[in-house]
């Protein structure tokens, strides 16, 4: 169904949600809202990581210029609350646009290790301008809801409602454009660069397009986040956060966004669980230290035996035992005696 | 004067420490062609190895190189379960790049929750062996005290220990050739994967080094958040790839001028900056000379 | 055989998603918030909830304060409780990260039903869950924040919060005036933290008037670097500085102090109330704490070691049978004044006990409660602060701090432009047995 009406399984999957947020208490709505905000992120990094085999470890920097930058719209331009997003999301792709093109001449290990110092570096930055607030921020109000749904409709539902509204326009959006021919583009110079190269794609443009294009998907996920927490601060997006919403992505199957809720919805149900155990065994120790191994035990295990995700694992199989439900673009280049080849 | 002097001291001993982990990352580098992420995590861990040592034997100079040993085994045993397995499953695909490198992230939250469970959150102590008193000459004294000046003579003589081992030894060669040339090496009768672990297992003392050695020459304190850590890994990798990520004296020639660079930024212009300027001088070196002060131009991509 | 393929797979992950959002969830109603008598509270019960620091980087000392209030508490209990209720205290770890104090609120006030917040500590995490858990909106209370970011005082913006620290403006002033008074005509370095925290204190340097020959910054984190303390020293020595003020965190003033003592340099450090908290030097490495031999400190509690004082030796008391193992500290009677004052509010707030009595009664009769500090507390139906004041005091060789002169000589002044002046506030007698 997803492939022949994608827009009705969206909207289908979209009025499930509706009815869900009725039925929720608080909490859950809440951390609905979060997941539909870590879906946005591991979106962004699945186009980077996986489309384009660009690494980025510092993916929470550009959610925060995200966020800051929706924060700063509403504060001093009092702009509504579509706007923001829009903000966030330029703001964003132009940072991602920036850091692309340096880091277009870079690759694997040195791009991690760049983005990685980004993001450490990042509350020093927020420090050193008083008008991004230092250490404690900016607030990030985007008000009540609409007085039109009830009195009874709480904030919380509000930013459900929102989160997953962007959400799934997003990933709709995004699906379509990786399935473009931009997105092929992007699998080509991640197979084999030399050979896409003289197929006739530019690919430093394509990089460098991918990086803006995953850093407005990751500004977006940014300004929702510090919706939902009201603030933009450093302490909104620490180190943690980039690398959870590696572990998401890993976790999802990087190469393919079919297995997003995945990686988003363990993300957020890893510390429930780990609470839930901590609780019957009571122990403090296990309390702090359980969610960090879950997830660390978890990520290893999945890069160990399944690396390319559930998803991609899954079409695997089928493709060994003769089915296939696509064909990727295969590109193989001679020269001289030497071959090379997009097919792996 | 006097200040140029204190900045220069001061850089040579942040530079010293900062070259152990430097070291410890280009091994690993240049005998597997990965980064090691978790490297900070597993000098921690030797770190806390360490703070275990001294408390039961009691002595610093034993436990030193014990923990050294110790550091190497544990790292050891990481390249031969967790690197190994990732080449088996997953040499391709998207994942083939970055496999490693979540797989490190993943190491180092394992070994974080590990030392968490085991040592608990409070802070423990590892008290510097010798005075960090500064050097007396007439009545000025200097900013280098014998627990500096150690660390500056163990970064030197470990330099020089390896250099000889890679340069002159048998077992040296076959750690380059393993690296740049595997198919070959293999052909040529080397024991490819083995030699890959011994790189793993020099890079892990060196790394236990770097932490224990930090730890003391800071305020001696160890928690498994420590700030100090996480810092060490990120100016570790920015002196190795200043230095040139492919070259041992480089991480030491990284290391000198990163330390020296943030010394005069802290004494002349103002502490706030440190980090900022850290980063652009990573996004500088990577701009102008990607491969480093010391790399060759070949051979710098992954 | 079941035939995989890409429509059921999204299907799949959409049931797995929704699967996951109901598990365990009791299916419930939005919160109705206007229904119903407040929720924490029964005929025999009071449960409060506190999120801080007990693991991380800010744990050290701090994450003996829950405890502290605890066993205050559970004396209170034993001797029959508040107007018939027992209070409760749940605690959650934030690791002082703000992301994880809004997550631990949520779980407090959604998850625990709790009556009120008490305590949360930090300024970021306090901002923060105060903003996204809409405390005010939903009309909870949070009494007696641990931190001194005069913001909270404010009404307007935290019609909920309560202060109890004096504001980093106020002891920034207060440690002018005793510095320009005690050390005329010295050079005079200031170090502090770059983020709000310090710039705070600048301000409130410069509305007192006192300027330094040299001042240095640092970003905070960079603490942990090697070079930095001894950047710092190098420059003191070079301005030839006589006295340093130092207004930063604890690990970064054990980072001067250590480098200081390296450097064979000598300075008489006046330290802050956050920098020279001996507990947390002591956490991190015992043996630094005898760095802080002669530096001048500021409290505006009772020292702990004054057993001539009333609430010291109360406390003392129920600490060391609640908590034998642990050493009773400044930390300890922050802990327990915080816990006494709230037992105060709730029992000023009567036996019909709600949200909103509890705070209008905070207001209007805060500023008479019995409490163990040395100065006044600011409550009213206009502002929101509690102490305003610090007395001077000397660290002993084993890191405790006892006043000058051998008596508390309090100044207080306000956050703004006011004077700072000797404050003339006699504390009032403890009630019988400290209830």
């Amino acid at each position: 169904m997803l492939k022949k009406h994608p827009i009705v399984t969206f909207i289908f999957f979209g009025f499930i949600l509706f009815l869900i947020s009725n039925r929720l208490d608080e909490l859950r709505v809440y951390q609905g809202a979060t997941v539909a905000i870590y879906a946005i992120g591991v979106a962004s990094l699945i186009l980077l990581i996986g489309y384009s085999g660009q690494v980025s470890l510092g993916h929470g920097a550009l959610l925060a210029i995200g966020g800051y930058a929706a924060a700063l719209a509403r504060i001093y331009y009092e702009a509504p609350i579509w706007l923001t997003f829009v903000v966030a999301v330029l703001a964003a792709a132009i940072g991602g646009a920036l850091l692309g093109l340096a880091a277009a001449r870079l690759s694997g290990p040195y791009l991690a290790g760049t983005t990685l110092a980004l993001a450490i570096g990042l509350p020093s930055i927020a420090n050193q301008f008083p008008i991004l607030g230092g250490e404690q921020g900016i607030i990030f109000d985007i008000g009540l809801p609409p007085t039109s749904l009830g009195e009874d409709f709480t904030q919380y539902k509000w930013f459900f409602w929102i989160s997953w509204t962007v959400a799934l326009i997003t990933l709709y959006w995004l699906r379509n454009v990786l399935n473009s021919r931009y997105g092929r583009g992007w699998r080509a110079v991640r197979s084999n660069d030399v050979a896409a190269e003289l197929a006739g794609l530019h690919v430093g443009r394509n990089k460098v397009l991918a990086f803006t294009i995953s850093a407005g998907l990751a500004g977006l996920a940014g300004a929702l986040l510090a919706m939902t927490i009201n603030l933009a601060s450093p302490g909104v997006f620490p180190l943690a956060l980039s690398f959870s919403l590696a572990t998401g992505a890993v976790l999802s199957g990087v190469t393919t966004l079919g297995g997003i809720m995945i990686g988003s919805v363990t993300l957020v149900a890893i510390p429930e669980i780990a609470l839930a155990i901590a609780n019957r065994y009571g122990s403090e120790t296990i309390t702090t230290n359980l969610p960090g191994l879950l997830v660390s035990a978890l990520l290893i295990l999945t890069v160990l035996f399944v690396p390319n995700g559930p998803v991609e694992q899954m079409h695997a199989k089928r493709a060994k035992k003769g089915h296939s439900s696509h064909s990727p673009v295969e590109i193989s280049v001679r020269v001289g005696h030497k071959t090379w080849s997009t097919k792996k | 004067m006097n200040q140029f002097l204190d900045m220069v001291l001061i850089g040579i001993s942040a530079a010293s420490i900062y070259s152990l982990m430097a070291i410890s990352m280009v091994l690993v580098w240049r005998s597997t062609r990965v980064v090691n992420f978790a490297q900070a995590g597993m000098a921690l861990l030797s770190a806390y190895i360490g703070y275990e040592l001294v408390a039961r034997i009691g002595n610093f100079w034993i436990a030193l190189p014990l923990a050294m040993i110790l550091g190497a085994a544990f790292s050891a045993f990481i390249e031969f379960v967790l690197m190994r397995t990732l080449q088996k499953h997953s040499t391709q695909g998207a994942i083939a790049a970055i496999a490693p490198i979540i797989a490190t992230l993943g190491l180092l939250g394992l070994i974080r929750a590990g030392i968490g469970f085991i040592w608990g959150h409070g802070d423990v102590q590892i008290q510097a062996p010798l005075s960090k008193v500064g050097f007396k000459f007439g009545d000025t004294t200097i900013i280098m005290n014998p627990m500096s000046l150690f660390v500056l003579l163990f970064v030197i003589a470990l330099m020089i220990i390896v250099s000889i081992v890679f340069q002159k030894t048998n077992i040296g060669l076959a750690l380059r050739a393993s690296a740049y040339a595997p198919e070959i090496a293999q052909l040529a009768g080397i024991r490819v994967s083995g030699i890959r672990t011994l790189g793993w297992a020099i890079a892990g003392a060196a790394g236990a080094a770097a932490g224990i050695l930090q730890t003391v020459s800071g305020t001696g304190s160890l928690t498994p958040e420590s700030l100090e850590f996480s810092l060490l890994l990120v100016f570790g990798f920015i002196a190795a790839v200043i230095g040139g990520l492919e070259s041992l004296p480089g991480a030491v020639l990284g290391a000198l001028i990163l330390g020296l660079v943030l010394a005069a930024v802290q004494i002349y212009i103002g502490g706030a900056l440190v980090f900022i300027v850290a980063f652009l001088l990573l996004l500088l070196v990577l701009i102008v000379r990607p491969q480093g002060f010391l790399g060759s131009k070949a051979g710098r991509r992954a | 055989m079941i035939r995989i393929n890409r429509r059921k797979l999204i299907t799949t992950s959409a049931v797995l998603a929704i699967a996951a959002l109901t598990v365990a969830t009791v299916p419930a109603q939005a919160l109705n918030p206007s229904m119903g008598s407040d929720p924490g509270v029964t005929a025999s019960t009071i449960k409060l909830g506190i999120t801080s620091p007990l693991t991380g980087i800010a744990s050290p000392g701090y994450s003996k304060i829950p405890g502290a209030m605890k066993a205050y508490f559970d004396y209170v209990n034993t001797n029959g409780g508040v107007n018939g209720r027992k209070i409760t205290l749940v605690s959650k770890d934030d690791q002082y990260i703000p992301t994880t104090a809004v997550a631990k609120a949520n779980e407090l006030i959604l998850r625990d039903k709790v009556f009120a917040l008490v305590g949360t500590l930090g300024t970021a995490s306090t901002k923060a869950l105060t903003a996204s858990t809409q405390l005010s909106k939903r009309g909870i209370p949070s009494l007696f924040v641990n931190t001194g970011w005069s913001g909270f005082a404010d009404k307007k913006a935290y019609p909920t919060t309560f202060s109890i620290l004096p504001s980093y403006q106020m002891e920034a002033k207060i440690m002018a005036k005793y510095v320009k008074e005690t050390y005329a005509g010295k050079k005079i370095a200031l170090i502090y933290q770059d983020d709000d925290f310090g710039r705070d204190a600048l301000a409130g340097f410069k509305t007192a008037g006192l300027t330094f020959t040299t001042t240095i910054g640092y970003a905070s984190g960079s603490q942990a670097l090697p070079a930095t303390g001894a950047g710092w020293i190098s420059k003191l020595k070079a301005a030839g500085t006589d006295v340093t003020v130092f207004f930063g965190v604890t690990s970064a003033a054990t980072a001067a102090l250590a480098n200081a003592y390296g450097a064979g340099y000598k300075t008489q450090w006046v330290l802050s109330s956050v920098s020279g908290d001996a507990t947390a030097v002591a956490a991190a490495n015992p043996a630094y704490v005898p760095l802080l031999f002669g530096a001048k400190g500021f409290s505006f509690a009772p020292a702990p070691t004054d057993t001539t004082d009333e609430y010291i030796k109360l406390f003392q008391g129920i600490y060391a049978a609640a908590q034998p193992k642990l050493t009773f500290d400044n930390n300890v009677v922050a802990g327990m004044s915080n816990a006494f004052l709230v037992v105060q509010a709730l029992k000023a707030a009567g036996p019909n006990l709600t949200r909103k009595g509890l705070i209008s009664a905070i207001e209007t009769k805060g500023s008479t409660f019995a409490n163990p500090f040395l100065t006044p507390l600011g409550y009213s139906t206009t502002s929101h602060s509690g102490a305003n004041g610090y007395w001077v005091g000397t660290f002993g060789p084993t890191g405790m701090l006892t006043p000058d002169g051998g008596k508390y000589t309090v100044y207080s002044t306000d956050s703004g432009t006011g004077p700072v002046e000797l404050s003339t506030y006699k504390r009032p007698a403890m009630p019988a047995k400290g209830l």
